[in-house]
């Protein structure tokens, strides 16, 4: 009986495997059969992020219509944990991630992802009144900070060898600096300029101090052709202006990469 | 912008999220509440074989989180056999969550249904058999009024858990409302970085919970006879 089981393991170990190295190379076929690319986001302002309508804008979401339409198919955003995104992607719920996704190494070890577009850094973010404290990367080393768990923030942070609270997310970052649990934030340049300062929820906390520079990409499932296909989309829509048209609308036009 | 400029825009994302939860809710009773029952009879049937797959499909179930679950249901499919059942979409998210939360809440279900039909003693079997009674007659008509008024205290408890659980289903982005009060954490429709909606989602499930137990205490009070 016990080798009947283990026998019967190992067959459907065996058929798993086959069935997951019988990967599509036609992810581009795929997508254009269905008709339709999902999109995985997350509500990101300047990126994705709904208007009053509750459509989806942004400088990626408009950017991504004008892709779809040129495939020839619709599209649908769909909001994801940012956690599960390679899960999302592999298991086909969604057809890329293209969400100011920063090109981190382990990013481009589980995705095929584009050329970079945009240029993003992480900054420190800190309550206003001890801006002056704080004035070179090394006066930080003191600091408690938080940063998003697995993020590019994180990962610079723990090379420099600073003590970081992982927290669920940039937002939840912001909070506790705004909370007083943890002293400092490092989060994406982007994102600190649209969310942090006076006319925000944040009117107390500035942002200040690159600590590194990254750049933004859009992923795809492992080795899928669609990668190339919106480099070339890109470098067209870059020929003709209409992507730093996009980016003008929403301000975003001086991190856009034009090589 | 303004608490009172916030207020109306959080309430209408709110309550968009709260039918979603209300939604899995409701299925998720439709579909485990006979589902269990099948299982309890299955649980006390006469086959030794299926006492014992049933025995383990509940200890499975009721042994790992729902969580992890709710992973596997939504992203096994697309994820290991390469065929995404689901959709990516909302609805694809609805029904993967429905499924999951079915399973899971028919194995709870199940061996309360089981404990209901057990908790009767077997005299009254016995005796109605002594009067010439069919053993379905003795079922219907002598135990379950009796097992209904046993379980309805327990299964009260699983369907107010129920409402809370429905949560978990966030974990595959199903925008329920807890996930309606986290955007804003973030940044959704002009407001971003309050935590209030997502402490305020705690009002809806007090009310809910509130109608649950005032719902269920009147149905007690209706079946409080044989006393």
């Amino acid at each position: 009986m016990k080798k009947i089981v283990a026998m019967l393991l190992c067959l459907v170990l065996l058929a798993v495997s086959a069935l997951s190295v019988a990967e599509a190379a036609g992810d581009k076929d795929y997508v254009v059969g269905k008709g339709k690319l999902i999109v995985g986001i997350t509500d990101f302002e300047p990126m994705d992020y709904k208007d009053e309508s509750g459509e989806w804008i942004g400088f990626d979401a408009d950017l991504a219509r004008a892709f779809a339409a040129s495939l020839g198919v619709e599209i649908e955003f769909q909001e994801i944990d940012w956690d599960n995104k390679a899960l999302e992607l592999d298991s086909k719920n969604i057809d890329c991630v293209w969400n100011g996704m920063t090109l981190t190494e382990e990013v481009l070890a589980a995705m095929t992802c584009s050329k970079a577009y945009m240029n993003n850094a992480q900054v420190v973010v800190l309550p206003a009144a001890k801006l002056a404290d704080y004035a070179t990367v090394e006066s930080l080393a003191s600091l408690a900070f938080a940063a998003e768990a697995g993020s590019a923030g994180e990962a610079v942070l723990t090379e420099l060898g600073y003590t970081v609270n992982a927290v669920q997310n940039q937002a939840a970052a912001l909070m506790e600096v705004k909370a007083g649990t943890s002293d400092a934030a490092v989060i994406d340049a982007l994102m600190a300029a649209a969310m942090v300062g006076e006319g925000t929820s944040y009117p107390d906390l500035t942002y200040t101090l690159p600590l590194n520079d990254e750049q933004y990409g859009v992923g795809f499932r492992k080795d899928s052709d669609l990668a190339a296909a919106l480099d070339e989309f890109l470098a067209a829509a870059l020929a003709d202006g209409s992507l730093a048209k996009i980016a003008e609308t929403y301000g975003v036009q001086a991190a856009l990469i034009t090589e | 912008m303004t608490f009172a400029e916030q207020f109306p825009i959080v309430l209408g994302s709110l309550n968009t999220g709260f039918l979603q939860t209300f939604r899995l809710f409701l299925i998720t009773l439709v579909g485990a509440i006979p589902l269990g029952m099948l299982l309890a009879v299955a649980e006390i049937s006469r086959w030794k074989l299926l006492r014992a797959f049933i025995r383990t499909v509940v200890w499975i179930v009721r042994g790992s989180p729902l969580m992890i679950q709710l992973l596997i249901i939504f992203y096994f499919p697309g994820l290991v056999l390469n065929t995404p059942i689901w959709g990516g979409g909302e609805s694809g998210r609805f029904a993967a969550a429905s499924v999951a939360f079915i399973i899971n809440y028919a194995c709870y279900f199940c061996e309360i249904f089981r404990g209901g039909i057990q908790g009767i003693p077997v005299g009254q079997e016995e005796a109605g058999l002594v009067l010439g009674m069919k053993p379905a007659q003795i079922f219907f008509r002598v135990k379950l009024l009796q097992v209904i008024k046993a379980i309805l205290p327990p299964i009260s408890n699983e369907i107010i858990t129920l409402i809370k659980d429905t949560s978990l289903a966030r974990i595959i982005a199903l925008q329920e409302i807890i996930w309606a009060g986290q955007s804003f954490m973030k940044g959704s429709q002009g407001i971003s970085g309050v935590i209030w909606p997502l402490f305020f989602t705690g009002i809806y499930y007090l009310a809910f919970t509130g109608i649950l137990t005032i719902l269920f205490a009147r149905l007690e009070k209706k079946l409080s006879y044989f006393r």
